[in-house]
């Protein structure tokens, strides 16, 4: 119930911004009658409602059973930890644009896993590197994509071809 | 019926079976990598089909589309990322089965189901190409608006446990469709000034990061004794098990073969709606979402369908049923070849190509994934952290191919996080999924509408599609208010 009240003040705050942000879309001249802001303005209006219907339901509910035990329910990491983990793979961007890709995948592979609980030795280090290469050859040369080149090793290996 | 024996002859004149599977590989392996969507790997292919001989082609990009629908359920089974936009249903039931133990007879029962799927598209693409196309023409701004409406009314039953959390996530999902620039006027909406927000926000994008990247803040730490040693052996079903299934994978062909049909309906509505009827008509339809085999066989049915009638359309009028259909379209130009009637009296080879070529694809499609599953599986197996670190590289290396843009990775990394939010305080994803990718068709075509008949809503009135469709929709919704109504009649009997 609680998660619920919570979700519902979120989700008005979301609605508001939402439709303070569709008073800066531009209009013209040959705008039809709906016009760009039109179904913004309804989702936004809609969102409101939803959420307070959200709100007033988990204030009138009766707490009349206990929550349901699962016992197949897997184990799930903490906020923090969760939270930890995305900021250790958004580091993957500002690492990818300075050093490029094989670095930056090499990098990601080695932090990632050492947060989720590898053990840091040699072995982690040869698979991120073998990692690393399978990548490269996947999408650079097999694939014939580019990956980012950084700023620091331009062309190293990004778009590279055997 | 004088096309495909033409084709049959080509078995042996031509390396039309090394191509037909080469395409069939190449589409697996681009389906199953999160980021790289069935057109995208046929995108990836047209350069290599140059040197071809045109119906060699042709057959080529056919079977790598065929190969991209399948693969697609790959990573929505074992790491519930799907694939591509109409693998996003295999998630529910497939991914709850991974979990159980069952990856190997998820994989099965995908596969199964996408022979018989990607067959029926056969039968129908051959007997009904020019007869049924004539649909498509009819098809109006007011029919698409109403198709996006009959698609968005499948919430309903996406939705869980609370149909309102679903229709908070479905909003969601369309507040998202609308940035970008606007489908009719052409001017910048939530852009905030970004060039790269300019075309929106692809529904591949927050597909990664809803259901990858949050699964994998969800499980973070967490041993991988729960997720389970699976087996490494692919199961087909058994005689039973097919039994039980069949019911399920006709509803995905009827939905394939109509969405096949509709010009820009796509896989991912037909999967949708599929997997929404299959589980209002099974008799145990409390299993859906938790491990149901027919929650598999309904979507991968459905999209493999769609795989070859959406070719119907393009092949008769060259009205392109998807966005694969649409690289397709341009592999036919590059070779000077031209959709229509004229396509079937002149280039007989190129048609009976296609049709055995995808014949041969189909039923090349059991040995292959055969020999490829087992390595999924095996890969699967690999300690946690290698596993999440591995999926994290794969997932931040797909998205940079769509536009070659770290700003997407970041787009993917966020919708990760709200994807981690939703989950924490019990929203589906599904439904905010179904919003972003039918957003922009409801609003576009139902303001083009308005434009035709100069703001008057009666014009919905003047189709008869369009009413079909919205019938249909009010008859789901319905069905899901009555259903959740009962439920929630039921739970306060038993509690008092």
């Amino acid at each position: 119930m609680r998660k619920d009240l919570v979700a519902s003040a979120v989700l008005l705050l979301v609605a508001s911004l939402y439709y303070w942000a569709t008073t800066d879309i531009p209009t013209t001249t040959l705008s039809d009658d709906i016009g760009p802001r039109g179904l913004p303005n309804v989702l936004s209006i809609l969102l409101a409602l939803l959420a307070i219907g959200l709100g007033a339901r988990a204030l009138l509910a009766a707490p009349v059973a206990a929550p349901e035990i699962e016992d197949d329910k897997e184990k799930e990491a903490s906020t923090l930890r969760a939270f930890g983990l995305l900021l250790v793979g958004a580091l993957y961007v500002p690492a990818a644009y300075a050093l490029g890709y094989v670095p930056a995948i090499f990098l990601l592979v080695v932090a990632i896993a050492a947060y989720e609980g590898a053990r840091v030795s040699w072995r982690l280090f040869a698979v991120a590197a073998g990692g690393a290469a399978i990548f490269w050859l996947l999408f650079v040369q097999a694939l014939g994509i580019p990956q980012p080149d950084g700023v620091l090793l331009p062309s190293m290996f990004s778009e590279f071809r055997l | 019926m004088n096309e495909f024996l033409h084709g049959l002859q080509m078995l042996v004149s031509t390396p039309l079976v090394f191509v037909a599977i080469g395409g069939l590989v190449w589409g697996i392996l681009g389906g199953a990598m999160p980021g790289l969507s069935a057109s995208i790997t046929m995108a990836l292919l047209l350069p290599f089909t140059y040197t071809l001989e045109p119906s060699m082609a042709i057959v080529m990009l056919a079977t790598c589309y065929i190969g991209a629908e399948y693969g697609g359920s790959i990573p929505a089974i074992l790491v519930r990322t799907p694939g591509t936009n109409s693998a996003a249903a295999t998630v529910l039931d497939g991914y709850e089965m991974k979990r159980q133990g069952r990856a190997g007879e998820a994989l099965g029962i995908s596969l199964w189901s996408g022979v018989i799927g990607s067959l029926f598209g056969l039968l129908m693409l051959m007997t009904l190409t020019e007869p049924l196309s004539r649909i498509a023409l009819l098809f109006r701004p007011t029919t698409y608006c109403a198709l996006g409406i009959l698609g968005l009314s499948v919430i309903a039953s996406l939705s869980g446990k609370s149909l309102l959390k679903g229709c908070i996530a479905a909003v969601l999902g369309m507040m998202v469709a609308t940035i970008g620039t606007d489908p009719v006027d052409g001017v910048s909406r939530f852009t905030f000034g970004t060039a790269d927000l300019l075309d929106g926000v692809a529904p591949i994008f927050a597909m990664v990061g809803l259901f990858a990247v949050s699964e994998l803040m969800t499980r973070s730490g967490t041993s991988g004794t729960e997720i389970g040693r699976q087996e490494i052996r692919l199961r087909l079903p058994n005689f039973a098990m097919m039994k039980k299934l069949w019911p399920a994978q006709a509803i995905g062909c009827v939905f394939g073969t109509l969405e096949g049909l509709t010009p820009g309906g796509g896989g991912a509505i037909a999967s949708f709606l599929a997997y929404n009827e299959a589980k209002r008509w099974s008799k145990n339809p409390e299993r859906f979402g938790k491990g149901a085999e027919e929650g598999v066989a309904a979507p991968e049915t459905a999209n493999n369908t769609v795989a070859s009638t959406a070719l119907i359309p393009l092949l008769s009028f060259g009205i392109p049923g998807s966005n694969s259909a649409a690289v397709l379209l341009g592999g036919l130009l590059i070779h000077g070849l031209l959709p229509g009637p004229r396509l079937f009296e002149e280039n007989t080879d190129v048609i009976g190509g296609l049709y055995v070529g995808s014949l041969v694809a189909t039923i090349a499609q059991l040995a292959v994934g055969f020999l490829i599953l087992p390595v999924c599986l095996w890969l699967v197996n690999r300690p946690r952290p290698y596993l999440a670190a591995f999926i994290f590289a794969l997932v931040v290396s797909g998205i940079f191919t769509l536009n070659m843009a770290l700003f997407d990775v970041g787009l993917v990394l966020a919708a990760g996080l709200v994807g981690y939010l939703l989950r924490s305080f019990g929203f589906p994803f599904l439904p905010a999924v179904l919003g972003l990718v039918l957003g922009e068709l409801v609003e576009s075509n139902y303001r083009r509408s308005l434009q035709l008949s100069g703001g008057d809503i009666g014009i919905f009135l003047e189709d008869p599609i369009a009413i079909g469709f919205l019938v249909a929709a009010s008859l789901i919704v319905v069905g899901a208010l009555v259903r959740e109504w009962r439920d929630a009649t039921s739970k306060r009997k038993v509690s008092t």
